[in-house]
């Protein structure tokens, strides 16, 4: 596979997985609100990465959604960077954002959610979200580079190679 | 040419310690997903800071890899002991919250017991299980950070210029 389209096919993996991962989010309440068991499933499978507070989510169906309103963000700023990567980066040349933007988009979310764990104020749940979305927007262009990097290196791998020639 | 990239064990198993006990204290667990990617940080400037040679945006994914399998078994560990302590936490947080907020959803009174499933052995495997899949890639996505602000710093460092090559897994111009 050429390098291209190594790139286009961990990009359109991850695309995929993040639709799915945000779909999984707003599908926990509706099977909730129709009472289905699985509900209680989708509500456990995003325990581990998010507290799940309802005072700290948004409602959706009549009940809170599978993640609280900063992880919201943080996964619609994923998605929006995934959307927006081929625009940005293209898929011939990839590199890692500037460290600069890295620290200029992490600063807001990281004083909002110090202040908070702290007691030092109680942010909205929409400030909460629009930090996350800011935030979440600049990681897939970690995430897709550093994938893309991974699948490379494993296809140029010693092993990989012989097995090839093997064939 | 023989490979001199340092083992990941070692920075992958003190990360995860890190990342896997700070998300099973209560309290400090409410930072959700961000110790895991911290302690994939802190992972991956450990192989950084002991490697002789230049580390890529790959290396970073696989030691963020393990130290989400490190701390997705830590944290499963961890919590057990604090499960208890966990609800009281989040019932008596809610409490206090709904005497001064309009926010709070109907019913949320039921909602954390409702959503809770009865602890047994084959609930924790599967809840183990779902862990080590998402911290993984949760790690992974906090090592290439770490390996974009400390991966690169060897190379600079040995050839005495600010700027290092660039190849696909360097930073941006």
């Amino acid at each position: 596979m050429s390098p291209k389209n190594q790139i286009i096919a961990v990009y359109l993996f991850i695309l995929v997985g993040t639709f799915l991962w945000l779909g999984t989010i707003f599908l926990a309440p509706y099977l909730k609100s129709q009472s289905s068991s699985m509900s209680g499933f989708l509500y456990a499978l995003f325990s581990p990465v998010c507290h799940q507070l309802p005072s700290r989510s948004f409602v959706c169906f009549g009940y809170p959604l599978a993640v609280c309103a900063r992880c919201l963000g943080i996964y619609v700023g994923f998605l929006i960077g995934v959307a927006l990567f081929p625009v940005i980066n293209g898929f011939s040349d990839i590199a890692l954002p500037k460290t600069k933007l890295f620290i200029i988009l992490t600063l807001p979310i990281g004083i909002d959610t110090l202040g908070n764990f702290l007691r030092l104020w109680a942010s909205i749940s929409w400030l909460r979200f629009v930090l996350g979305f800011l935030w979440g927007i600049i990681l897939p262009y970690y995430f897709i580079v550093g994938i893309v990097d991974l699948a490379q290196h494993r296809s140029q791998s010693p092993s990989s190679a012989s097995k090839r020639k093997s064939e | 040419m023989t490979d001199q990239k340092p083992s990941m064990l070692m920075p992958a198993l003190v990360g995860g310690a890190v990342a896997g006990v700070l998300s099973a204290v209560p309290f400090l667990n409410c930072l959700c997903c961000l110790w895991i990617i911290g302690g994939a940080i802190l992972a991956a400037h450990l192989l950084a800071k002991d490697s002789p040679v230049a580390l890529t945006a790959g290396d970073g994914a696989i030691v963020g890899i393990f130290t989400g399998i490190v701390a997705a078994v830590i944290d499963a560990v961890v919590s057990i002991p604090f499960q208890a302590i966990n609800s009281q936490f989040v019932q008596k947080f809610m409490e206090g919250l709904a005497e001064y907020t309009e926010e709070m959803p109907p019913g949320w009174e039921n909602f954390l017991e409702e959503g809770a499933f009865e602890p047994s052995a084959p609930m924790f495997m599967l809840g183990l299980l779902i862990s080590v899949v998402i911290f993984s890639l949760l790690g992974a996505l906090g090592g290439i950070i770490g390996m974009s602000f400390f991966g690169k710093k060897r190379i600079q460092e040995d050839q005495g210029v600010i700027d290092a090559p660039k190849d696909s897994s360097h930073r941006q111009p």
